[in-house]
């Protein structure tokens, strides 16, 4: 399996569209410039810019690399190749996820330290009111990427039984906004003051916020800009939250892999 | 001891539209460790199937197989085994050596063997010059080698090869040939598939010959090649004038002083006699027979029909 996610890694580091991603990354030696128009809050502004910036990156990378890597492996065949080595389909499958995921986490430690890098800078032209609450800068770090790598595994799940690239990119775009957007719905539709929804609708709308990834529990990006406390309990929450439900996605996914006929 | 053991494997194709194809209709055959063996058949006749079948690539829609006494349906059944698929691809930003490295690594081959066995797969199958570019830039005859090199790498027990010399030039041909007669004499095991019925005569042990799905012919080569013979054709120098002794036998060339008569394998020892009777001196004997191909025709005829 270690030996797959060195592949899975090796793969992704010669790939001409990451280079393409990594390029757009130079996008973050911008943001002093654009900061700097708020005069007030510049290290604020460049934070949540920053933050932002990175956020989309890593969203971008998901996307293609969990939206493509299968496909590819199966568009040109080398999964013949690949799968009729002795390793079972689920290791194969779970090798190539902890290899992306490993990615994406790096990247996003890699990017992580550009965008405390511009923070600072904004930070000495114009110093803040408050210290800068580096430790909440950390998790809202940390926990955007393990948000991505479950964009991974929902992507993976798509690419486990899709024939296309269609399925997987298309299918985990839908998710990640329903699943972005679905605490907001769900926080109001069972607040008490709203009245004039139908009960179907409520027990519907509960299912799919459920089911589906809630990805705004990930979100930590004000904390970290306004400074605003993060509480461990909540923290230890989604951390668990992340774990159970990456396990069964992926687990799911390589169950329904692994039942794939190959031709 | 059996090495791959093949019981009523049948898949039938789910195509569009509730379409049906039989692919496969209950395949059976054994085929012995140290044995090569000729899987003969035309195009689409179920060659790739049964033997995807057997990597586990797609499920069998009905029997079983084993290899090595392994189930096919464990990924265990394949540790002994190297494959190399038809019209193979393999990570191609990868270069050879990369690529071998990690077929061996899976195969838990390690340290110095690995190196070892690495460099000696792209020497035999001569890609040492291009081992250190990405296989994205090799010809279509460079990645068949490489598919060679990734099953040698590892130095399986049994070896199931997908027309194995499709693509290849004929130093590349050769080469295969007398790798397969190596690994045989080693004792390996080698199960292939092809269309060119020369490739088996000159390499195997027994051949089948499957159409349509079905297996039609199963025998050894060298009985095949036996009951396909014909006779024999015999050029003698006429020192003597009594050449009308031979006259029940079909004159295939004169070329003065040397005759040449086609004599049917029956009257063999007759003609011979006659030969030391009437002291002919014998020039050559060769034999006349109908080759492998004929026979394949044949029986690809037989099934169709
Ligand atoms: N994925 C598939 N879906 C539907 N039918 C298939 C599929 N793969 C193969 N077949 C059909 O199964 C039959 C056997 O195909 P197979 O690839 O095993 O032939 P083959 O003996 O390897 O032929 P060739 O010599 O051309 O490689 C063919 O009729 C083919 O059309
Ligand atoms: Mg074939």
């Amino acid at each position: 399996m270690l030996n797959l996610v060195e592949i899975t890694l090796k793969s992704i580091l010669r790939d001409r569209v990451f280079h393409g991603i990594i390029f757009s990354a130079l996008v973050f030696l911008l943001i002093p410039s654009v900061a700097s128009l708020s005069m007030r809050q510049m290290t604020e502004l460049s934070m949540n810019l920053s933050l932002s910036l990175l956020s989309f990156i890593l969203l971008l990378l998901a996307l293609f690399l969990g939206g493509t890597h299968l496909w590819k492996d199966i568009e040109r065949r080398y999964t013949y190749s690949v799968l009729t080595l002795p390793i079972s389909r689920s290791s194969y499958l779970v090798g190539k996820f902890l290899g992306i995921a490993i990615f994406i986490f790096a990247v996003a430690c890699l990017l992580g330290l550009v965008a405390a890098g511009v923070v600072v800078f904004s930070s000495g032209i114009y110093p803040p009111e408050r210290p800068i609450a580096w430790d909440n800068f950390v998790a809202a770090v940390v926990l955007d990427a393990l948000k991505y790598i479950l964009v991974v595994a929902t992507a993976f799940l798509f690419s486990s039984v899709g024939t296309s690239f269609f399925l997987p990119v298309f299918g985990t775009i839908c998710i990640f906004f329903v699943g972005s957007a679905s605490q907001q719905v769900y926080d109001y539709i069972t607040a008490p003051a709203t009245t004039d929804i139908s009960l179907f609708t409520k027990k519907a709308a509960t299912v799919v916020y459920y089911l589906l990834p809630n990805y705004s529990a990930f979100d930590y990006k004000v904390n970290a800009v306004y400074g605003v406390p993060i509480a461990g309990s909540g923290l230890l929450l989604t951390l668990a939250y992340f774990a159970v439900y990456a396990l069964i996605v992926v687990a799911l996914a390589a169950l329904l892999f692994e039942k794939r006929e190959m031709n | 001891m059996k090495a791959i053991e093949i019981s009523g494997l049948g898949k039938t194709y789910k195509g569009r539209k509730g379409t049906r194809i039989q692919a496969l209709k209950g395949l059976s055959l054994d085929i012995m460790q140290g044995e090569v063996f000729g899987f003969l058949g035309p195009n689409g006749a179920g060659k790739s199937t049964t033997i995807k079948a057997l990597m586990g690539l797609i499920r069998p829609t009905a029997g079983d197989a084993l290899i090595l006494g392994e189930r096919i349906t464990s990924c265990t059944a394949r540790r002994n085994v190297g494959y190399l698929p038809e019209n193979p691809s393999f990570y191609d930003y990868l270069t050879a050596e990369e690529y071998l490295t990690f077929v061996a690594k899976s195969f838990d081959v390690k340290g110095n063997l690995l190196e070892q066995r690495v460099a000696e797969s792209l020497k035999l199958m001569e890609l040492w010059e291009a081992r250190k570019r990405p296989i994205r830039s090799y010809s279509k005859g460079m990645v068949q080698r490489v598919g060679l090199a990734q099953v040698l790498v590892h130095a399986p027990e049994v070896f199931i090869l997908d027309e194995p010399m499709s693509g290849l030039d004929p130093l590349g041909r050769a080469l295969v040939k007398e790798i397969i007669l190596d690994l045989k004499k080693r004792g390996k095991c080698v199960f292939f598939s092809t269309h060119i019925t020369d490739d088996v005569e000159k390499v195997c042990d027994r051949v089948g010959v499957i159409v349509s799905g079905q297996l039609q012919a199963l025998d050894s080569v060298e009985n095949i090649l036996r009951s396909g013979l014909e006779g024999y054709c015999v050029q003698i120098r006429s020192g003597v004038k009594r050449l009308d002794v031979f006259d029940g036998f079909e004159v295939l060339r004169t070329h003065d002083p040397f005759v040449e008569y086609m004599v049917p394998a029956a009257r063999f020892n007759e003609f011979m006699a006659l030969v030391g009777h009437h002291s002919a001196e014998v020039m050559f004997v060769e034999t006349r027979r109908k080759d492998l191909e004929a026979f394949f025709l044949e029986i690809v005829e037989k099934g169709e029909a």
